[in-house]
């Protein structure tokens, strides 16, 4: 039985002249798992929000959207903000109380019900989330995959018969977007509910979908099972997001079956190719210590744990340092240290070979020191991306600045931005406007927290290509982050953070191949053939150097 | 579970809590009875005590004293009422009355502060809500949002700080500097609550928010328990409003001071206070008790 | 209807019944009895306003976040005394968003300011002024906007009229009666923290009013709010 129907839809926002969405016509069947995909600004969003008619945007419109046949705008108000239920993006701006209690009632309120009969279904969601223990809690103590799961409780409360989640997972670490992903794969085999999702981990979400639509440029250009559409959009940009194994399978001509998971591209891998093997090259010169940590511990309060532990840390001049590890291991502590924002009470901090303990926080940026933050538009304070830019080079006296932005704007490709207000951008524009903005103090040492968060797949690769190029120019960068894949495809050397110190430290093809869990998917794959691949690229050109076919060699 | 400690005034419902502090603080408040206000002083700082431990109660309780001193001293100056002229200050005369006025007055300001500090202790931000939530719903709801956004922009706040300062920022020195300094995370705070509050309202608006109806939900239930203490409490307080009204135990400072009267029924009114102002008090007691009994079963 | 007729019964009847009792059983601190059920039913009508408009989702959001901003707003100037933002947000919102909110705004950021630093007999009249604050730059809207200097005025008078208000109630709440000498006293010794009100009154207005101006006209355009 179809439950959500699009018929020919096309719409146009205010003051535009391109069309968000170009006759899009799609049926969603009831119980149907269906994962909507396509790059950032594809209209995704604007598609998602058609179905939830409290939600639609003002604009030109033209088309249907059916809910059970009825037409979406001709259902009554109660039914609409019942039976189709919305989950959005970010995490802090979907909760409305101050309670999880409350706001796990709050759509019960909004309906209607009596106390008796809130308490109940509230109960009920707590019970299945697993949320109880939480349910007297303040909302704002909850960590962020806590809080997407009470968004998704407290929606779930309404007992929608439609559930539709704008990338939920995009501001999540890797855990917390997992266990969420497995959470809707429950509710979707346990209860038939129907689930319309965008998301950027399609690694996590093709195995289980059932459906997948691509969207480009407004157009819907894919909808079928996601196998096929793999195979069918080969060679689209979108197919940069596609879970690893199929990416190694597209890069063949075998025409076995595509595989979706680990399980399945392992055994393709195991089936057509023989063992071979990476040679592992470490390319950084190891003759200039740009920074270094020397036993240095670090605690936020004088009675609290020790977050760094006498952690020991060598990056050298040019080079992309990774460190990885989970939340709340000390990394984005670690970071904050090494740009001089805290403090550690023992051990000591060097760059460049200066000793920077006592040192105040401006002679850290003196000595070229700069970060770019988790949530990169707090980097500005001013209405305009290009005003944030005069005032940083008044701040620290930058000489020729025009020439200086025009040639970073150039460079970043961003020029076009500089009159936007930064909250009108997409979340990679505002991340490289904000790059920008640290580059016009043309520092040394760029430190990054997270720069993935947030970000699709196409835009990593973009991000890559920038983070190689500003390394070229002879800058040495260090980031912190939990996305295995990035690290494996921009580093010269990763290393784990764990329990207060820098565990291993090594080239990413041996670091994440002796890794048998902290590592990429492609390690995961290919590990028992492809000795060293740790990323996609690792392992085509593995495929093409090793000639092909060399069936079944056992 | 946020601090909700074991307690049994605590777990009362929030209507009978709230009885029970409007009525004490009211009399405290307005009454200028000194046997009344002394034992409004005494029930609430010992309610405080037994809340908040004896350290924390101790360093608060000097810091009173010494309040209630310089009240009672600062009286005269302001108050030249009174038959008993002590003696005469740039030709004005301080009397006894005066200064016994400003002790009385430094009695209920201490007690009513006491109160207040118990009330913020156990009518929390739910409670409340609660209490308001059902006669005007949408308030209730912009008090609850402000409540959760508040933690959230000091948050956010601490971080553009963090960031601006490694941009350079708070760089140049001087109160003024780091004023402009401070406005300009400010207005960026401001941007940035401004912005994100259109995802808030259509989080919202997708669960429903606006349609007709509305009901209200809340944990707390309203037990036997409740009305016991709410009867209590109303019996209570009646009686003591009644001998006010009735002038019973009325008692005047100007122009010269009423004599302390211990008839049958200032008695009855003032144990009538006495039992109000300890009930939380005794309840405590009681509880601590309960668990010291039932754990030694255990 | 019948919550109509109760809440106007409450309000013209049993309000100033209640002032009139009270008066009667505390003759003594009749003023400072009456002055606080002033300040309680004063908020009454102006809440119930606010409670039966008519307004949007997002504009009641927007509420929520410039309260949760001029309490936030204290905690940023923490470094300097009575260097706070309130009173210009208040005024802002009074402003921008009508009078109701206004009000809403005032006397919600004193409820929770309490909250967060303690409640006490001064929270209903931190309420009252702070929410007619909020009101009054809301009425006078039109003459606010359109002359900037007024505004700042404004500003600068609001927080000097705070100041006074707040102690005719310290008067009341010692002595039961307006004693003029106290009151001057009051004022006297109030008046560093009088001056620093007004002076950063004038201060933020000068500095937020016109980028936040600038700020709720972007989504208005943006989001249609």
């Amino acid at each position: 039985m179809e439950i959500l129907s699009i018929k020919n839809l096309s719409f146009t926002y205010p003051m535009l002249n391109t069309r968000a969405l170009d006759s899009v016509t799609m049926t969603v069947e009831q119980g149907d798992f269906v994962v909507l995909c396509g790059q950032s600004g594809s209209g995704k969003t604007t598609l998602l929000k058609m179905f939830k008619r409290e939600i639609t945007p003002n604009g030109k419109c033209s088309g249907e959207v059916f809910f059970k046949g009825e037409p979406i705008k001709d259902i009554d108000d109660r039914t609409s903000a019942k039976k189709i239920g919305f989950v959005f993006q970010k995490p802090e701006q979907q909760i409305v109380t101050d309670k999880v209690w409350h706001e796990l009632a709050f759509g019960l309120e909004s309906l209607g019900y009596d106390s008796k009969y809130i308490r109940l279904r509230v109960g009920e969601m707590a019970n299945y989330f697993g949320i109880s223990s939480l349910f007297h809690r303040k909302t704002e103590n909850l960590s962020g995959g806590q809080k997407q799961l009470l968004n998704l409780a407290s929606v779930m409360a309404m007992s929608p018969d439609v559930l539709i989640l704008d990338e939920p997972t995009s501001q999540l670490d890797p855990i917390s977007a997992g266990d969420f992903i497995a959470t809707l794969k429950r509710l979707n085999t346990e209860l038939g509910l129907t689930i319309i999702l965008t998301e950027h981990r399609l690694q996590d979400v093709f195995p289980i979908a059932d459906k997948v639509a691509v969207l480009d440029n407004g157009k819907l250009i894919a909808y079928g099972k996601p196998r096929e559409i793999c195979r069918e959009l080969k060679k689209h940009p979108v197919s940069a997001g596609f879970p690893s194994a199929v990416q190694i399978y597209n890069s063949t001509d075998i025409s076995t079956d595509c595989p979706l998971t680990v399980r399945e591209g392992r055994d393709f891998i195991n089936n057509n190719f023989s063992k071979r093997k990476i040679e592992i090259r470490d390319t950084v010169p190891k003759t200039e210590i740009a920074v270094e940590l020397k036993d240095a511990f670090f605690r936020y309060e004088k009675e609290g744990q020790d977050i760094l532990a006498g952690t020991r840390l060598k990056v050298y001049k040019g080079e992309h340092f990774s460190i990885l590890g989970g939340n709340g291991s000390g990394k984005t502590t670690t970071l904050k240290i090494l740009s001089g924002i805290l403090k550690p009470y023992r051990g000591s901090v060097f760059i460049n070979g200066q000793k920077m303990n006592r040192k105040p926080l401006t002679e850290y940026s003196r000595m070229g020191i700069a970060m770019l933050p988790q949530n990169p538009e707090t980097v500005f304070i001013k209405p305009k991306i290009i005003e944030d830019y005069i005032e940083l080079c008044k701040i620290k006296g930058v000489e020729n600045r025009d020439k200086k932005i025009a040639e970073i704007t150039e460079s970043l490709g961003i020029k076009g931005l500089m009159d936007k207000h930064p909250y009108d951008l997409s979340g990679g524009e505002v991340q490289r406007c904000a790059l920008g903005k640290i580059l016009l103090a043309n520092p040394s040492i760029i430190l990054l927290d997270e720069p993935t968060k947030g970000i699709d797949a196409y835009g990593k690769i973009s991000l890559a290509k920038m983070l190689n190029k500003i390394k070229s120019q002879g800058r040495t960068i260090i980031t912190v982050t939990h996305d295995v894949e990035f690290s494996a495809i921009v580093s010269d050397r990763c290393a784990l953070f764990f329990d207060g110190d820098v565990l291993s430290n090594s080239v990413p093809q041996e670091f994440f191949s002796t890794n048998n869990f902290y590592t990429t998917s492609v390690s995961r794959i290919c590990r028992d053939r492809f000795i060293n691949a740790v990323t996609v690229d690792d392992a085509v050109s593995l495929i093409k150097e090793g000639g092909q076919y060399e069936n079944k060699n056992n | 579970m946020e601090n909700r400690k074991i307690s049994g005034f605590n777990t009362l419902h929030p209507a009978v809590l709230f009885t029970y502090f409007v009525s004490v603080v009211i009399v405290a408040m307005f009454c200028t009875n000194p046997v009344m206000l002394f034992l409004a002083l005494i029930g609430g700082v010992s309610f405080f005590g037994v809340m908040k431990g004896a350290k924390l109660f101790f360093q608060d309780l000097c810091f009173y004293i010494l309040m209630a001193v310089f009240i009672a001293i600062i009286n005269p100056l302001f108050s030249h009422n009174g038959v008993t002229p002590l003696f005469f200050m740039n030709g004005n005369p301080v009397t006894l009355e005066a200064i016994l006025y400003g002790v009385d007055i430094a009695l209920m300001l201490v007690g009513v502060i006491y109160w207040c500090k118990c009330y913020s202790e156990v009518m929390t931000t739910d409670k409340f809500l609660f209490l308001f939530g059902k006669a005007v719903p949408k308030l209730s709801l912009v008090l609850s949002a402000a409540l959760r956004f508040i933690p959230l922009f000091r948050r956010k706040l601490k971080e553009i700080r963090s960031v601006q300062s490694s941009l350079g920022l708070y760089e140049k020195k001087g109160m003024i500097n780091r004023v402009t300094a401070e406005l300009k995370v400010f207005s960026s705070l401001i941007t940035w609550s401004l912005e994100n509050s259109v995802d808030t309202g259509a989080s919202m608006k997708a669960r429903g928010y606006g349609l007709k109806g509305r009901t209200h939900f809340s944990v707390f239930t309203f037990r036997k328990r409740d009305l016991g203490y709410l009867i209590c409490i109303i019996v209570l307080v009646g009686i003591v409003i009644l001998g006010m009204s009735m002038g019973i135990s009325d008692f005047k400072f100007y122009p010269e001071i009423s004599e302390f009267n211990f008839g049958l029924k200032q008695i009855a009114v003032y144990i009538s206070f006495g039992i109000l102002s300890f009930i939380p008090f005794l309840s405590e007691l009681w509880e601590v008790i309960m668990w010291k009994y039932s754990a030694s079963k255990i | 209807m019948k919550i109509k007729i109760i809440k106007q019964i409450l309000l013209w009847v049993i309000i100033p019944l209640i002032i009139i009792f009270g008066v009667v059983i505390f003759y003594d601190r009749a003023y400072a009895w009456i002055s606080l059920c002033v300040a309680i039913s004063g908020c009454i009508p102006f809440f119930l306003t606010y409670e039966k408009r008519q307004g949007n989702t997002i504009k009641l959001v927007i509420l929520a976040v410039l309260i949760a901003l001029s309490v936030a707003g204290r905690f940023i100037f923490s470094f300097l005394p009575h260097f706070k933002p309130v009173t210009a947000i208040v005024v802002l919102t009074g402003i921008y968003m009508g009078y109701e909110a206004g009000f809403v705004c005032g006397a919600f950021t004193a409820l929770i300011s309490n909250f967060i630093f303690g409640q006490g007999p001064w929270t209903p009249f931190q309420m009252f002024i702070w929410g007619l604050i909020g009101c009054l730059a809301g009425l006078l809207n039109k003459f606010l906007l359109k002359n900037f200097v007024l505004l700042l005025v404004f500003g600068a008078v609001a927080g000097v009229l705070f100041s006074c208000f707040m102690d005719i109630w310290t008067t009341f709440w010692y002595d039961g009666t307006f004693n003029m000498g106290r009151y001057l006293a009051n004022i006297i010794t109030a008046l560093p923290v009088t001056v620093s009100y007004a002076v950063s009154n004038l201060i933020f207005l000068l500095i937020l009013a016109k980028p936040f101006g600038k700020k709720l006209e972007r989504l208005k355009i943006k989001y249609g709010v």
